[in-house]
């Protein structure tokens, strides 16, 4: 999952980042709305976190300008403006959801959880299901059987991003695109690896290779 | 203060009624002076034909009957004379057997009444010498028919008068009417300011309305505008103050405290202490309170993007729904009511299993919002405490508790009442009845 954080306030940022990223997000970071105006309409993320006390353009008017422009990303609104007019505002604006500064970290995280599920279908249950598989946000590891699998960091990341997108053929190139920020070399052999180890830990057939076209996750199970 | 229209109605009737009598008077006075100068020279006249007719006769003194006027022959005719001389009178045919007094001195008198007619008498008396004797004549005419046409003319003048302050008078409503329009109309407006149904004065006004019209439209726009700063200052304040509140809360969660369990648990309460405070208190400034309201809340425009907002952050399971007459505009200010509605929906939201209604009733003497849902609801013990605990219940659990803080600031201002009850669902139905401004 890949996700723009957009927030001037530098330490709030640090501190977001480095959560989310143990979270098992790629974060890209912009503190200027000019910026995020083109990079979030330019770059394929799954979420946008944005601040509404932006320099540059403020954050509503970012959020309206993607709008404007077509992209359906869910955006997810972090500001200290609490009022209910305000909210609606935002809401108007095109927001998904709507958390208020001061929050708990885990609170955000939740927040993202259910709106990265949310849009892409799934009902919002206390674990990821797809393909007979619990995954564990939380404690990053898959149920299967009533039984822990223990897994790593890039594996939970990946597997993740397949249930979230059960029986879609999914590209090596997307992958790429969606798991790791715009900093990150992507080598498509290292992808290769985490999708063997976790066909080592789950089973052959839970993750399919269509040549020429990606990956095929749960296509047999249903 | 009376009414204007009332106090120059009352100012024009008073001195009309005064200059009018002073000027009818005056004029009947002068009129019949100046009537009585008139007939005098008549009177004198008939002194002076008497005089005449005085001729020596046989037995001294004796009037030529042939220079007297039949007047003075015929009982009661209105024309009377005396000749005194020094020790005898002569009186007028004409008299009958009345007597004419004979009068102090020389000159003119009225107001003599004489016989069974009871006729007034205006007198001319005129000392003469005449063949060595002096004789004094006394004039009489009767001035009865004058005076009853005076009095007529009195009367008729006296309607005609009163006619004419008549129609001054309806003229006059109707002219300070008209006048006074747009102070009436200044007044209506006033009136749907204060109900909200507008936030600016017409200002097509006379020149003398204009400075007061001016001068409070300036005053509302001044209102609305500095509210609206305050709230922005108060929104960079507290943008300002909770970004670093963020950081510190996600500092305290961080793993880099899991060694000190006891630092983590201080900072965390006490954090949440100051992000408690400080909204609870950012919320109340922001109120608007009792000034009149620069924008009204439109039910219609309002509610659906207020349940909107309250569905997407609680979810679409839950079935958000209102009920409000239709066009119905509440008198106050639209952000107020916002927070007052968002809060009460919020805390519904929290604890519904699948429902929240939200009813808003317009009643003779204001309004009244409820809000109801179908969980677990306040036993009806419990509700008092709500109350009895003041806010303390809402501020030690923020988020799961009543949101009912802001709510009770907002209702306290506006002069409001907040009941707690059961709903049909069996959950918890807040009412709040708002008076009308």
């Amino acid at each position: 999952m890949r996700l723009l954080l957009v927030e001037d306030h530098v330490p709030l940022a640090d501190e977001l980042l480095a959560g989310l990223q143990r979270q098992g997000y790629a974060v890209d970071w912009l503190a200027d709305g000019r910026d995020a105006v083109y990079q979030g309409s330019s770059e394929p993320y799954d979420l946008i976190i944005l601040d509404l006390g932006l320099p540059g353009v403020p954050g509503l008017d970012v959020l309206a300008q993607w709008r404007a422009a077509g992209l359906a990303i869910p955006v997810l609104i972090l500001t200290a403006r609490d009022s209910w007019a305000e909210r609606i505002e935002g809401l108007k604006a095109g927001a998904d959801d709507y958390l208020t500064k001061p929050f708990h970290p885990e609170e955000l995280f939740l927040r993202i959880q259910s709106l990265l599920r949310r849009s892409k279908g799934q009902s919002n249950q206390p674990t990821l299901q797809a393909a007979g598989l619990h995954l564990d946000e939380g404690r990053q590891c898959v149920v299967r059987d009533g039984a822990d699998i223990q897994l790593t960091a890039a594996e939970f990341r990946l597997l993740r991003y397949f249930m979230l997108h059960p029986e879609q053929i999914l590209s090596k190139s997307h992958l790429a695109e969606h798991l790791y920020d715009g900093e990150t070399e992507r080598d498509s052999n290292v992808l290769e690896v985490h999708v063997n180890h976790l066909r080592r830990k789950l089973g052959k057939s839970v993750i399919e290779t269509r040549r020429g076209q990606g990956y095929l996750f749960g296509g047999q199970a249903s | 203060m009376r009414s204007i229209q009332r106090r120059l109605s009352l100012g024009l009737i008073s001195v009309m009624v005064i200059v009018g009598l002073v000027l009818a008077q005056t004029s009947l006075w002068l009129f019949e002076v100046g009537l009585q100068r008139y007939l005098e020279a008549g009177l004198r006249n008939d002194s002076e034909s008497l005089l005449v007719a005085l001729v020596r006769g046989p037995q001294g003194l004796q009037l030529d009957e042939r220079h007297l006027s039949p007047a003075y022959q015929r009982p009661f005719s209105g024309h009377y004379f005396r000749i005194d001389f020094s020790d005898s009178h002569w009186r007028s045919r004409s008299l009958w057997d009345q007597d004419l007094p004979l009068l102090d001195h020389p000159g003119l008198h009225s107001n003599l009444q004489l016989g069974p007619g009871g006729q007034r008498l205006l007198i001319l008396r005129s000392d003469y010498r005449r063949l060595g004797q002096s004789i004094s004549i006394s004039v009489a005419q009767d001035y009865t028919p004058v005076s009853d046409s005076f009095q007529r003319m009195r009367q008729i003048g006296l309607g005609l008068g009163l006619a004419a302050l008549l129609l001054i008078l309806f003229l006059q409503r109707l002219t300070v009417r008209r006048a006074l329009k747009p102070l009436e109309r200044a007044r209506e407006q006033i009136a749907q300011l204060q109900q909200g149904q507008r936030s600016q004065l017409d200002d097509q006004v006379p020149v003398e309305l204009e400075p007061l019209v001016a001068q409070i439209n300036h005053l509302l726009a001044h209102t609305e505008d500095s509210l609206k700063r305050s709230r922005n200052a108060l929104g960079n304040l507290g943008h300002a103050l909770k970004t670093p509140l963020a950081v510190l809360l996600s500092l305290a969660s961080s793993d880099k405290l899991d060694d000190h369990p006891e630092l983590r648990r201080i900072l965390k309460e006490q954090l949440e202490q100051v992000q408690q405070r400080l909204n609870r208190e950012l919320n109340r400034a922001r109120l608007s309170g009792d000034a009149l309201p620069g924008a009204l809340f439109d039910c219609d425009a309002e509610l659906p993007g207020l349940l909107a907002t309250l569905n997407m952050i609680h979810g679409e399971h839950l079935a958000l729904s209102y009920v409000a007459p239709p066009g119905l505009q509440l008198p106050w200010d639209r952000e107020d009511l916002l927070e007052l509605l968002g809060n009460l929906l919020d805390n519904a939201c929290k604890w519904a299993d699948a429902e929240v209604r939200l009813s808003v009733i317009e009643r003779s003497d204001g309004f009244a919002l409820s809000v109801e849902d179908d969980g677990p609801g306040i036993p009806e013990e419990q509700r008092a405490q709500v109350f009895s605990r003041g806010t303390r219940l809402d501020e030690q659990t923020h988020g799961h508790g009543l949101g009912l803080g802001i709510v009770r600031d907002i209702v306290d201002t506006w002069g409001g009442l907040l009941v707690l009850g059961e709903s049909k669902w069996g959950g918890l139905k807040v009412v709040i009845e708002l008076p009308r401004r």
